[in-house]
């Protein structure tokens, strides 16, 4: 399978800005990451054809801290799990340095770990997403995987920052990670949760252990903690996440752009049989979910939110007296074991959404064996981005130690 | 003071002067005059002006009268007297005397009132006050309000009388009138059903009646021989904006009687409660079979109002060179077409071939139309030159045109097609040059109807599956001979709108076995469906008929008024949203518990049942995407998995408030102040990724087949 739908051909804009500090630094991006000019279908025939015509937020801020845009990589449907996604194979192909990729419940993360290198996943609402096709506004955003921690910082440090275009982006303070080189990350206490551990199998929780020794050697001490409502944060996310994207995936209709099935006699069928069309089964099986919630439950996306204000203010307390949440990103499975359906693609993300949920920040640390997954992944408070991503190079720079 | 001898505001009139009146109303309107105050009374009866003045009323009276508003609630008394001369109000009834108050209670204040309620204007030559665009929920939030209004006011007394005018003819007819239940069966309409749960029998539903169709039936078995009702039915339809899920039907059903029955019946009782309206209905009410209703006019239920019938011109063709007729009729299709009288200077070439040819009648279903003008003694069209001399002269015959008048043809191979779109296009047609006259009514019988209509695979019933056939030696394995069959059904069309229909019904088991039988329901669908009623057929069932009638309908055309809604006291919206009691609204978990609903179909999945196909149909149609081929057991699983999901967070819901976003935004606004277009617009560059754009839009399918 090719890797790229679209590659940067231009001389002048493979080379990038000397002198910058993304200088030399080839990022591939998803096609629903709008590059003028550039096909962007968001992996989906709802979009099929379709050429961005102005530039994401994000696009300028990289071109000015010096990085290049190696192209467009494969994605998923909408960004949704990461059936037929390209991107971190970009990198490992040496095709690029960094790739961004949308992490609506931790595919950023869960294909890093796969790879076996870095992946994180900012707090919601500091990068603009202004230009971004999504499919859950409540809980995607950005996701970063790269080989060096550093360049994941370079690329926060270019992208993150207010945007009067993205109306969804809280006031407020944002992370500071200018000043993250500099960050003393001090003594650290990480915690277990026991009930997600009950989620793994024995293989699991050996790898698990053995990959926590690097936490000890970094000087993080880890305590278990109890989340009792655990197992709710995947319903919780998969609720609000259906209703969202059955809203969102509504300006699919055929007309202003994407795939028009022929033929139809009137509006309806013209709607209908596009549509009908347009997405693929495990998105069609996410937006029939959606629309159960929307036109037929409400109460329960109500309730869905109830809870979500519920298990984000559990999460504050226990990280109160906690500086992370430590857990593997992804369990091991079965190579060829791809997710067909939306039980399964959130089986496949169980360890890693709750922070999509929560918008907390996350990092996959790579782990032994590097690849196949388990892999490390903390999660931090709210806006302590910056510390995060501190810890993580302090623990790649232990790991190329060793 | 008492309401004994209570006066009515609207009654009050010259004949009283100098008597002392005491009246109980509604503030409807005021003017103060700093030491007199004028006050429009209103009660049911209608307005009489008050007065309250120093010289009629002590102090306190005075002081309580500055405290009135609009829609106060209270009771006056004082003397009536003759308005001064010049001072007279003819916009209102009593408007040559007034009241001069004595007395003043305040029985109730009014708040703020969400739109003006009075009609009527205080002074001489002005017209009603009232705003006419005050939003139709609004009205509805406040019902209670909006029936204060004597227009509103004046639809439901008339209501009542047309409503009463029924019972009382029925009456002197010997029909009785029973009532039937509300709590029932599902019945056959073919609408969607409002269902009701049982907490003694859990997770089984009663269905509300669609119509009272088979209780009447088993009335007729029992032997009352003549009933009627006024009865309220349930249908559970797509929305539409002059339908309400539930509505009012007058139910009527005779033993040992034929058509000619209900029809002499029925146009004397339609006759007068039009009447009640001061509306003359033309009688003997004109027949017209259902085959000549389509050949005529296109719709089975036709506007008489107005001629431009159609004409077939199919023979006139039959030998033409013209290749687009020639392969309409070498595929058995037909043509036909209508006159516009005298209309050619207002249907110029360009409306008739850029707006009528190439838009609107691809609008109505067909591939094309045909214009011609009558011109100089000749025919003028783009087309004209490909039809014979002898052809041209025929149409100027058949369609008797002269000069100034407009021939629009439609042909294709589907004679149902022609029929319908010509339909469509006459009534267009009229509407759009005002041919339709205004404040007549047309009442016509529409009769023979087919009995089936094609399905995929088989037929099903036009009307209900009850109708008596026009003959009964059928085969109900034969497809095309069951098409034949016609019914002795019958539909009342007055102006184009069907108020009422109803047939013979077969009172016979063996028949109706053969039609459940053509309609391809197998015995036990048709034992557990109608095993109640086929069994009621076998003592002695007598022949029997009936109709019924829409009353919302009806009393909405006979008072011409801009929609059902305004003859029905609490209707709901076009969503069929009640705005002033909030239904449908969310049950607590405790009810839906009690009737054990709390986890239908959560664990256990109901793939391949008829209910599960049609709840994901629904959502397909909501969500507007079509479920394929193959992909429906997905579907249905996830759709199973999101209930499960929704069952366990209900339960965990606990009391927050919702949380919708981790880090809400605050309100934003656009810098500056004016519109601006993006310039994508402006650029057109929005087009480059649609699939289809003409002329500087995006084009997409018509709105209507």
């Amino acid at each position: 399978m090719e890797l790229f739908t679209h590659r940067e051909t231009d001389p002048a804009a493979v080379s990038g800005r000397p002198g910058l500090p993304l200088s030399g630094r080839r990022v591939v991006i998803q096609p629903n990451m709008s590059r003028r000019g550039w096909p962007c279908n968001a992996g989906s025939r709802a979009l099929e054809n379709y050429t961005a015509l102005e530039d994401a937020a994000i696009i300028p801020r990289l071109e000015k801290s010096g990085a290049h845009l190696a192209g467009n990589s494969r994605m998923s449907e909408l960004g949704f799990g990461l059936s037929a996604d390209t991107t971190v194979q970009a990198l490992i192909e040496k095709e690029a340095d960094i790739a961004l990729m949308t992490d609506t419940m931790g595919e950023a993360r869960v294909a890093a770990a796969r790879a076996g290198i870095f992946g994180f996943k900012p707090s919601w609402g500091i990068v603009s997403r202004f230009g971004l096709i999504g499919l859950v506004p409540s809980m995607e955003c950005y996701g970063v995987a790269a080989a060096d921690p550093a360049d994941i910082s370079g690329v926060m440090q270019a992208i993150s920052g207010k945007d009067d275009r993205d109306f969804s982006m809280p006031d407020g303070e944002l992370p500071d990670f200018s000043q993250e080189g500099k960050t003393k990350t001090g003594s650290r206490r990480a915690g277990i949760v026991k009930e997600m551990l009950s989620l793994l199998t024995d293989k699991d929780r050996g790898l698990f252990r053995e990959n926590l020794k690097m936490l000890g050697s970094a000087g993080v001490e880890v305590v278990e903690v109890t989340f009792p409502e655990f197992e709710l944060l995947q319903t919780a996310h998969q609720v609000i996440a259906a209703a969202e994207a059955s809203s969102s995936a509504g300006k699919y209709d055929g007309v202003r752009y994407g795939y028009r099935a022929p033929g139809a006699k009137n509006w309806n069928d013209m709607y209908l049989d596009s549509r009908g069309a347009a997405f693929g089964t495990l998105v069609k099986a996410f937006l029939f979910q959606g629309a159960y919630f929307q036109f037929e439950n409400y109460a329960a996306f109500e309730n869905a939110c109830r809870v979500r204000r519920r298990l984000v203010r559990s999460m504050e307390n226990l990280l109160s007296e906690l500086d992370l949440l430590v857990s593997p990103t992804c369990r091991m499975v079965r190579k060829d074991a791809a997710p067909s359906d939306v039980r399964g693609a959130y089986e496949e993300f169980i360890l890693t959404l709750p922070a999509n949920l929560t918008g907390q920040p996350a990092l996959q640390v790579p782990g032994d064996p590097a690849g196949d997954c388990v892999g490390l992944h903390l999660t931090a408070k709210r806006l302590d981005d910056s510390r995060l991503l501190a810890l993580g190079r302090r623990l790649a720079a232990s790991r190329g130690a060793k | 003071m008492t309401f004994k001898d209570r006066s009515f505001c609207g009654t009050l009139g010259e004949p009283d002067e100098g008597r002392r009146v005491f009246l109980a109303g509604w503030v409807d309107a005021l003017r103060d005059h700093g030491e007199v105050i004028f006050i429009h009374l209103r009660d049911r009866s209608g307005i009489v002006q008050v007065v309250f003045s120093p010289e009629t009323a002590d102090q306190e009276v005075c002081r309580k009268a500055g405290l009135l508003r609009s829609e106060f609630c209270v009771r006056v008394s004082g003397s009536l007297v003759r308005r001064a001369q010049g001072t007279e109000n003819p916009g209102i009834p009593t408007g040559n005397v007034e009241v001069m108050a004595a007395d003043l209670d305040i029985l109730g204040r009014a708040g703020a009132l969400p739109f003006q309620i009075s009609e009527k204007s205080m002074v001489a030559g002005l017209a009603g006050n009232r705003e006419e665009s005050v939003a139709e929920d609004l009205r509805l939030q406040y019902r209670y309000l909006d029936l204060r209004r004597p227009t509103m006011q004046e639809h439901l007394i008339n209501r009542h009388r047309i409503v009463k005018a029924v019972r009382d003819y029925l009456d002197e007819q010997g029909f009785i009138e029973v009532e039937t239940p509300i709590l029932t069966k599902s019945t056959p309409e073919g609408a969607r059903d409002y269902l009701v749960p049982s907490r003694h029998y859990p997770k089984n539903f009663y269905a509300l009646p669609q119509s009272p169709q088979l209780f009447k039936q088993l009335l007729m078995v029992a032997g009352l021989e003549r009933y009627f009702q006024i009865a309220r039915c349930f249908r559970d339809e797509d929305l539409r904006p002059n339908r309400q899920p539930e509505f009012t039907q007058l139910d009527l059903e005779a033993s040992f009687i034929d058509e000619e029955f209900i029809y002499r019946l029925f146009e004397e009782l339609t006759a007068r409660i039009f009447s009640v309206g001061g509306v003359d209905l033309p009688r003997p009410f004109p027949r017209m079979t259902w085959l000549d209703a389509m050949n005529s006019t296109g719709s089975d239920r036709p506007d008489l109002r107005f001629s431009m019938f159609f004409r077939d011109a199919t023979g006139i063709f039959s030998e033409t060179r013209y290749g687009i007729f020639r392969q309409i009729l070498d595929r058995g299709g037909c043509i036909k077409g209508i006159n516009v009288k005298g209309q050619s200077a207002r249907l110029s070439k360009n409306v008739l071939q850029n707006e009528y040819a190439k838009e609107i009648v691809p609008g109505f279903g067909a591939k094309g139309m045909t214009w011609m003008r009558a011109v100089n003694g000749g025919l003028e069209s783009n087309i004209v030159q490909f039809f014979s001399k002898r052809e041209q002269d025929e149409i100027v015959r058949l369609y008797e045109a002269e000069e100034g008048d407009v021939i629009l043809i439609i042909a294709d191979p589907s004679w149902k097609l022609v029929c319908s779109a010509l339909g469509q296009l006459r009534l267009h047609v009229a509407g759009r040059l005002g041919l339709i006259p205004g404040n007549i009514f047309s009442p016509l019988w529409v009769t023979d109807f087919p009995l089936f209509e094609p399905v995929e695979g088989g037929v099903t019933s036009s009307h209900h599956p009850f109708t008596m056939p026009d003959r009964t030696d059928f085969d109900p394995g034969d497809i095309e001979e069951l098409l034949s069959l016609r019914s002795r059904a019958y539909d009342l069309v007055v102006n184009g709108e069907e108020l009422g229909g109803g047939s013979i019904r077969i009172n016979d088991t063996a028949l109706q076995n053969r039609i459940f039988k053509a309609l391809g329901l197998s015995e036990n669908e048709v034992e557990e469906k109608f095993g109640f009623f086929l069994r009621a057929l076998e003592f002695g069932a007598p022949p029997h008929g009936g109709i019924a009638l829409g009353i919302d309908r009806v009393v909405s055309m006979i008072l011409g008024t801009s929609s059902i809604r305004e003859v029905i006291a609490f209707p709901k919206n076009r969503s069929a949203f009640c705005p002033l009691t909030r239904a449908p609204s969310t049950v607590s978990a405790g009810q839906l518990a009690e009737l054990e609903l709390l986890d239908l179909g959560g664990a256990a999945l109901l793939p391949g049942t008829k209910e599960q196909e049609d709840f994901l149909d629904s959502l397909s149609w909501v969500s507007r995407i079509r479920i394929n081929g193959g992909e429906r057991a997905a579907i249905s699983e996830a759709v199973e998995a999101a209930k499960s999901c929704a069952a366990k967070i209900n339960a965990a819901a606990g009391e927050e408030e919702p949380m919708f976003s981790v880090a809400p935004a605050s309100n934003r606004t656009r810098p500056g102040n004016e519109a601006r277009e993006s310039r994508f617009a402006k650029e057109q560059d929005i087009f480059r990724n649609a699939p289809e754009v003409k002329g500087g839009f995006f084009k997409t399918a018509s709105i209507l087949e």
